[in-house]
């Protein structure tokens, strides 16, 4: 069997990428997997649904960490999709029988092991499957404290769900790994990244730019949708934030937790202060949910109102503005 | 917690997240469902519990085959049931008309058992078993 060691991560697809890269060797963390992957992002589409409420998202699109991972210089890894449900049992199991720990994209709808509350039809689950024993794989899902099992059946099921981001079958494993990790330019390249996402679209549905508008929609919907499906939509901008996998406050106190760490790589104190600011947003962003959740249970105090969750959403807004303007200023003195 | 219904949906999950140490220090630190989190999520099932007892309700009133409750409660829609069971949209939208529902083939019948996981028998029956992820290893039905 496999040693594989499982960590449990905030995230599932910066989970799986710190942890194959680890068992490869590379020793990093979930919060630099995710910040070098680029991961943190904000964009508000009302023009795409999920149950009939916007979407609403804190992260990059699901792929993308994993994406940038695999385009790391020395880093080479196999990604592959099948049309045919046995071939990709198959070949997971010629890969575990070769000793290698596979990541799945899998939906977590099927997936017997999971909470049954979370059961959800989202398709862009992680994990990594690191052998087999009789007719249950050994899993390491990320977000989980321990290795789980599951059932062949099942985990056949959960490659192939159906819906948006369908997984196809989605496996990928790391063939090639540098000895060392250029770590310095990656997090420079992460960073610019995430700038330009946060402070450069053009669209006003994305970034910083989004987050206003999503302050200014909010503070209409009352009037325009009724106090009761009002409540529906902020419950699902709240849910959004602080489902599994976003560490809280959206995705922003892990963001945090790489600036730190890239401090202390870097020896740059100047992005201590950036993640320092990085935590007043996160924590106004969790302000906001507390004052959401007592609107959703009616339990609201008389200053709980939607405009003055609206300022809250702004206050992130300016915050997460000055946090990227001042990280822009900052890559740009590093080339 | 302080009401039954708003127990912890991650069924106490340990999750892990990040927060701010007392020296301004990232750490991960373990806990299961933040209060808000839990609030929400209840909501959530609530508007799914209610569009379940609505299907109920046409089902009994004989507007709507068991296909309605067995999609409802497995949270897919039309488009979804399609994909699953590999065929046109209009053919589920027919087949949730109790008329068209209570003549299909037994094969059309074995795709949706098999999505659902229960027999061709509970649906040419009617019978409502619960939920596909409500469904413990014993597969016993539980009734409400």
């Amino acid at each position: 069997m496999i040693d594989f060691t499982h960590r449990q991560s905030a995230h599932c697809e910066s989970g799986v990428a710190a942890n194959l890269l680890t068992y490869n060797g590379i020793h990093i963390s979930e919060a630099m997997a995710f910040g070098i992957g680029g991961g943190l992002f904000f964009g508000y589409l009302p023009f795409i649904r999920i149950n009939h409420l916007p979407l609403v998202t804190y992260r990059a699109a699901a792929g993308k960490i994993l994406q940038q991972i695999a385009a790391v210089p020395g880093i080479t890894m196999v990604r592959k999709t099948f049309r045919d449900q046995a071939r990709a049992m198959d070949e997971l199991d010629r890969a575990l029988t070769a000793s290698i720990p596979v990541g799945l994209q899998t939906g977590v709808f099927w997936l017997p092991y999971f909470p049954r509350a979370l059961r959800f039809h989202f398709n862009a689950h992680n994990l990594v499957v690191y052998g087999k024993e009789g007719n249950d794989y050994l899993i390491s899902d990320p977000v989980f404290p321990e290795p789980v099992r599951c059932p062949a059946k099942d985990l056949q099921r959960a490659r192939f769900a159906s819906g948006a981001l369908a997984p196809k079958g989605k496996m990928y494993y790391l063939s090639r790994v540098p000895t060392e990790l250029d770590r310095p330019s990656l997090i420079v390249q992460g960073i610019r990244f995430v700038c330009k996402m946060m402070l450069g679209s053009p669209f006003p549905l994305i970034g910083v730019k989004g987050i206003t508008f999503l302050a200014g929609r909010l503070e209409k919907w009352p009037r325009r949708l009724g106090s009761e499906k009002a409540d529906l939509h902020l419950g699902h901008v709240v849910r959004m934030q602080e489902e599994i996998g976003t560490g809280g406050g959206g995705f922003r106190f892990m963001y945090g937790a790489f600036l730190q760490e890239c401090a202390d790589e870097m020896q740059d104190d100047f992005l201590r202060d950036c993640a320092a600011t990085l935590t007043l947003a996160g924590d106004a962003w969790r302000q906001f949910a507390v004052m959401a959740a007592r609107i959703c249970k009616n339990r609201a105090d008389p200053k709980d109102t939607y405009p003055v969750m609206a300022g809250t959403i702004r206050q992130c807004a300016s915050l997460e503005k000055h946090v990227f303007e001042n990280l822009q200023t900052w890559v740009n003195e590093q080339s | 917690m302080e009401q039954p219904h708003e127990k912890d949906v991650t069924e106490g999950l340990a999750t892990v997240s990040y927060s701010v140490n007392s020296d301004g220090a990232y750490t991960l630190v373990s806990g299961s469902g933040w209060h808000p989190v839990n609030v929400v999520n209840a909501q959530a099932w609530r508007e799914i519990e209610k569009e379940i007892s609505a299907a109920e309700d046409k089902i009994r009133s004989g507007r709507a085959s068991c296909l309605q409750y067995y999609m409802t409660a497995n949270q897919m829609d039309i488009g979804l049931t399609a994909k699953y069971t590999g065929q046109a949209r209009w053919r589920v939208r027919l087949h949730l008309v109790p008329f068209f529902f209570s003549r299909l083939t037994p094969d059309a019948i074995r795709k949706y058992a098999e999505l659902f996981q229960v027999t061709p028998e509970d649906l040419k029956n009617g019978r409502l078993k619960p939920p596909v992820y409500e469904r413990r290893k014993d597969q016993q039905p539980h009734h409400d």
